[in-house]
């Protein structure tokens, strides 16, 4: 088996695919996810997370979810409990 | 930017287990990621390839189906369902290894077929899943549902995503067996132990491999699988033994 070892031209990460976008909803609130070009990543406007989108591959694992900054910035607490049991 | 943490429970077993959450076994997957492949046509002397069609026939996928391969890995059934579904249906490939999604990129951009550009991939987790209710017409998951960490659960986000109504969506779950035949599992057991493990070893992934049998020991039987696709809401259920009962594939219709 030949390993490749030359650069591969990648998807340089930004954009994401249409149809794509348009059936991924956020893995959490199952709400619309919202593309938002600046950043390059997906937005949960339900629970204001957004996640990022990596080499044209959107990454919905809820651990990859950053939460957005609000205009209220007194917010602390990070934690968010998955709706999924994890045992 | 805050992260986003998510509370897991720990490990709630009274015996310790090598592999035990699924951050571990994430993990263990994108250390895998690089030799996956031969590995699985070495182990199997080719024959993953024979299962994994069989998989895909089983699924029912069609000429224009939208298509989901849970925890794709490499993209091994991806690749055999963009085929089938052709340039009018869509495959998606989710898998929560980085690493695993990053060699089936690489084989679908290598490749000269034209109709594997009906792949998308998605980094995801089997269990809260980011697609809507009802969007697929079939779904497949190969040797995924023997590492995730809440079977039941990851059963009912695949029922949840399947398309409802009068023409049957499927799921096909390929696997190991768990059998409930001593001998057979003696057989599974033995070649884990004194072939599997010795040649993952030389890969410098023991460890790795070693979770195979624990893994296969933790897995449901047939009849239970089937039991608990009736109980998340699937119309029927069926599992199926292949290759004298040390595979086995589950085909539960919406």
């Amino acid at each position: 088996m030949v390993r490749a070892s030359f650069t591969i031209l990648r998807d340089a990460g930004n954009g994401l695919c249409k149809t794509l976008s348009e059936i991924l909803v956020c893995p959490l609130s199952k709400q619309p996810l919202r593309y938002c070009e600046e950043t390059n990543s997906l937005i949960s406007d339900a629970i204001g997370v957004s996640f990022p989108i990596k080499d044209g591959i959107p990454c919905l694992v809820p651990n990859d979810g950053k939460i957005t900054e609000t205009e209220d910035t007194s917010k602390t607490d990070d934690s968010v409990d998955s709706s999924s049991t994890k045992n | 930017m805050a992260s986003l943490q998510l509370s897991l429970p720990s490990t709630y077993s009274v015996r310790p287990r090598p592999v035990r959450c699924a951050d571990e076994r994430q993990t263990l997957f994108n250390r895998i990621a690089p030799v996956y492949d031969n590995l699985n046509d070495l182990l199997s002397l080719g024959q993953h390839r024979v299962w994994k069609r069989m998989a895909v026939s089983w699924s029912g996928a069609k000429m224009g189906d939208q298509v989901l391969d849970l925890c794709c890995g490499s993209g091994d059934l991806s690749f055999l369902l963009s085929e089938k579904v052709g340039s009018n249906g869509k495959v998606t490939g989710l898998d929560f290894s980085k690493e695993q999604l990053s060699v089936a990129s690489l084989r679908r951009n290598m490749s000269l077929k034209t109709c594997y550009k009906n792949i998308d991939w998605v980094e995801g987790d089997a269990l809260d899943l980011p697609f809507p209710d009802g969007y697929f017409d079939a779904i497949t998951m190969g040797y995924g549902l023997r590492n995730v960490v809440d079977k039941y659960r990851a059963m009912q986000e695949m029922f949840r995503v399947l398309k409802p109504g009068l023409l049957s969506s499927r799921v096909s779950i390929l696997d190991f067996n768990k059998s409930t035949q001593p001998f057979t599992a003696s057989i599974q057991e033995w070649m884990i132990d004194n072939v599997v493990v010795p040649v993952a070893t030389s890969y410098g992934l023991a460890k790795e491999y070693e979770y195979l049998k624990s893994s296969v020991r933790e897995f449901l039987t047939g009849k239970e699988l089937e039991k608990v696709a009736l109980q998340v809401g699937f119309s029927s259920a069926r599992h199926y033994e292949i290759s004298g009962g040390i595979m086995g594939n589950l085909v539960a219709k919406r």
